[in-house]
């Protein structure tokens, strides 16, 4: 157990201790802080330079909704509502009104006209012409603003008094970003789907990254002909241990920080976008209970144990990277059959492909937690993926634990299967 | 101490397509430095790593120190320096040495200690240069072999097993790991190294093992080996005289089994049952002008060609067996 230890300690702290670790470690974060703040940033920004306000507004509505929606697309009532113009028409001048408000957009005066009638205060259709009609970013700008605005319009009319109607609408806005369907959390929305894809491929990433990890520390040990020195004070399936543990918790560590990151950005975000003078979209992120996470860490531990001992039998029949580069080709092989999967079980997440592949232990790391993000599963559902993936990972190790203390110090050319098999079968 | 460093009886290994080691029996006394002698592929390699349960015999029992070799901590007080070399390219020295010397069991601090000294004594550490802190692939090979070294010698074994320890040595590092091997046999502890470079067993060893095939050829005191192969052989040499009676008794094969004739000085092999005396009185008989008649004890090598010859050598054998 003390040698255990050091093997672990060793593995553990030389890699920490590279610049790489530390760069990989600050990177994740940072992408994922952009992904919360640049897009809000780049939406501010597309919304400044297309200058939506610079249109004239006809109002044959004989109401004061075409002043109110001015205001709203200047910024509120402390904005400048000198650039949009406010034309009151009648039905009658409206054609007039049209016409002149045309040869200005084409002269480029403005951008163009929104015309306001009966219909819009019903309710029904507000008109915009413009040059900037194609941009949908814009067109759905003034759309929400006039729908916003018709609505207090008609809370007035009905009696509610204009500040209340005020914060009745804002709340509607928020309603609706937070809207959850009936086929529990996600269905179709966006966001899971994402989320869904974003966790499946981090699996994958890290499970290859690491395994590959435990692979290149094998034959590196195994070239630099350290190995024979190690095992003369270490039993060889205490120094695979070691290395195996000690690359995952240089995993682990990483995740912990990043996840942390995560957190902190995403409860933060609301508060820094404000402050920061951004407009608030929707989260990119599904709200993860703690239960969950901690399934995924065990799907992410139990994928990497039985990978990386998979991955460090390889490297113990072989005795240099070009070797090592074909002879782990299968194992990669096993990983990727799960990403092509993602898309038929994403579409279809109770079919009988996800129910297999999420209990046959070499996709069950990916293709469970991607079908935990979309639907709810049964526990007995995942129980037994779990319970499959972990005898699973138990037989990887006997295995490996075989093929490695012989291979160690086979040097030169590359064991041929029949000769890991004979490996396997030895007592020692 | 129990008065054998290594005891191997009935020792068997097989690999796939040959025997590595065949019923090897031997006894390693304590405090001695022990020579294992053979060719390439004779089972030195293998037998050494058997002793350190690095890999395991198929049959027979191996005892180090008094205890098997697989019981927990038996090996620890043991020190290793196998024929392939190497350290963790990338660690700093003093973190490689630190690691190697917490898996024997040291406490961190005691190691600190212990590795400041050995730098300082092989020089790797000096008023101007501490290499402790440098990366191992930034030390020269032989810094590195000096490493090595240390490696093997930080937690102060009883037993040390140096698997072709000169092979690959510069002069400077060859006589340092010399002077330590003495030093260690004069601290009482025991040394066994494998070779099949037989004058340097012949300077150093007290006793020997010499294999081949698998196969204990002999073994015992170096100077009971030698004497057990002396008396046979007569170094000769004869002043220019009457030469026929002389060269009668010579290729007389109740007498003589094997002459080698070079020129100025003869080495006479005598025959079974035929003894000094009888020759001398011969040649005498004969009016031979003797100015040389020494009873020669053989170099281990002469006995090592005499009882393993050319055949000792199969072919197809790597250097790791």
């Amino acid at each position: 157990m003390d040698k255990l230890r050091v093997v672990f300690a060793r593995e553990y702290l030389e890699r920490v201790r590279t610049r790489w670790f530390l760069i990989a470690t600050i990177f994740g974060p940072l992408v994922f802080g952009a992904l919360i703040f640049v897009p809000p940033w780049l939406a501010s920004r597309s919304k400044a330079s297309s200058d939506v306000s610079r249109i004239v507004i006809l109002d044959a509505t004989g109401t004061t909704l075409g002043t109110s929606i001015a205001t709203e697309l200047n910024g509120g009532l402390q904005g400048d509502t000198s650039r949009t113009a406010v034309r009151a028409v009648t039905p009658a001048t409206l054609a007039a009104a049209e016409s002149l408000a045309t040869r200005q957009a084409v002269s480029n005066t403005v951008l163009g006209y929104l015309v306001l009638d009966s219909a819009t205060l019903s309710g029904h259709s507000a008109r915009y012409a413009g040059t900037n009609a194609t941009s949908s970013a814009d067109m759905e700008r003034l759309q929400k603003i006039v729908q916003t605005k018709v609505l207090e319009q008609r809370l007035a009319q009905a009696g509610v008094d204009p500040f209340q109607s005020a914060a009745l609408t804002r709340i509607n806005v928020d309603l609706n970003a937070d809207r959850i369907s009936e086929r529990g959390r996600g269905g179709s929305a966006k966001v899971s789907i994402y989320f869904a894809f974003a966790v499946a491929l981090l699996l994958y990433t890290s499970i290859l990254f690491y395994g590959q990890a435990v692979l290149r520390s094998v034959i590196d040990e195994k070239q630099s002909r350290v190995a024979e020195v190690v095992v003369a004070s270490v039993p060889a399936r205490t120094l695979l241990a070691g290395k195996v543990l000690g690359v995952g918790a240089v995993g682990l560590t990483q995740m912990l920080i990043w996840v942390a990151a995560s957190y902190a950005l995403v409860r933060l975000r609301v508060q820094m976008l404000t402050r920061m003078g951004l407009p608030i979209g929707q989260s990119i992120l599904p709200d993860i209970s703690l239960s969950l996470a901690i399934v995924l860490l065990l799907f992410f531990l139990l994928g990497y144990i039985f990978y990386a001992a998979l991955f460090a039998a390889v490297g113990a029949t072989v005795s240099n990277e070009q070797d090592a580069q074909q002879a782990q080709m299968p194992i990669i092989m096993l990983l990727i059959v799960s990403i092509f999967a993602l898309t038929p079980i994403l579409t279809a997440p109770q079919s009988t492909l996800a129910y297999t592949m999420g209990w046959l232990p070499f996709s069950a790391p990916i293709v469970m937690p991607l079908r935990m993000s979309v639907v709810s599963l049964e526990p007995l559902d995942i129980g037994t993926s779990l319970v499959i993936l972990g005898c699973s990972c138990y037989i990887a190790v006997w295995l490996a634990a075989r093929v490695y203390r012989t291979g160690l110090l086979m040097y030169g050319k590359r064991a041929t299967v029949g000769e890991v098999l004979r490996w396997v079968g030895r007592a020692r | 101490m129990p008065d054998f460093a290594i005891e191997l009886d009935h020792v068997v290994k097989r690999y796939d397509l040959h025997v590595a080691v065949r019923d090897l029996s031997l006894r390693v006394p304590t405090g001695t430095v022990y020579g294992l002698l053979g060719p390439n592929g004779a089972g030195k390699t293998t037998t050494l790593r058997m002793i350190l349960d690095v890999i395991a015999p198929d049959s027979g029992t191996i005892r180090v120190m008094g205890r098997p070799n697989n019981a927990k901590g038996a090996i620890d007080r043991v020190g290793y320096l196998p024929e392939e070399r190497g350290l963790y390219r990338r660690m700093q020295v003093r973190r490689v040495l630190r690691f190697l010397a917490e898996l024997k069991g040291i406490p961190r601090g005691e190691a600190n200690r212990r590795i400041d000294a050995w730098l300082e004594r092989l020089s790797l550490s000096t008023g101007e240069r501490d290499w402790g802190n440098a990366r191992v692939d930034d030390l020269s090979r032989g810094m590195q072999q000096k490493v090595q070294f240390i490696g093997a010698l930080l937690h102060e074994p009883e037993l040390i097993i140096l698997d072709e320890p000169f092979s690959g040595l510069d002069p400077i590092n060859a006589q340092a790991l010399k002077d330590i091997v003495i030093e260690m046999k004069r601290a009482g502890k025991t040394v066994i190294f494998s070779t099949h470079l037989m004058d340097q067993a012949e300077r150093m060893c007290d006793a020997v093992c010499i294999l081949a095939r698998g196969e204990k050829v002999l073994d015992g005191a170096v100077a009971d080996v030698k004497g057990a192969h002396g008396g046979r052989h007569i170094l000769l040499e004869l002043d220019a005289g009457p030469w026929n009676g002389v060269a009668e008794v010579l290729t007389d094969r109740a007498l003589v089994s094997r002459m080698d004739d070079a020129n100025r000085s003869l080495d006479v092999e005598l025959a079974e049952g035929a003894t000094s005396q009888q020759l001398l009185r011969r040649l005498v008989d004969a009016g031979a002008s003797i100015r040389r008649f020494e009873l020669a004890q053989p170099s281990l090598h002469r006995i090592f060609i005499d009882r393993v010859g050319a055949t000792g050598i199969e072919e197809g054998m790597t250097g790791n067996g």
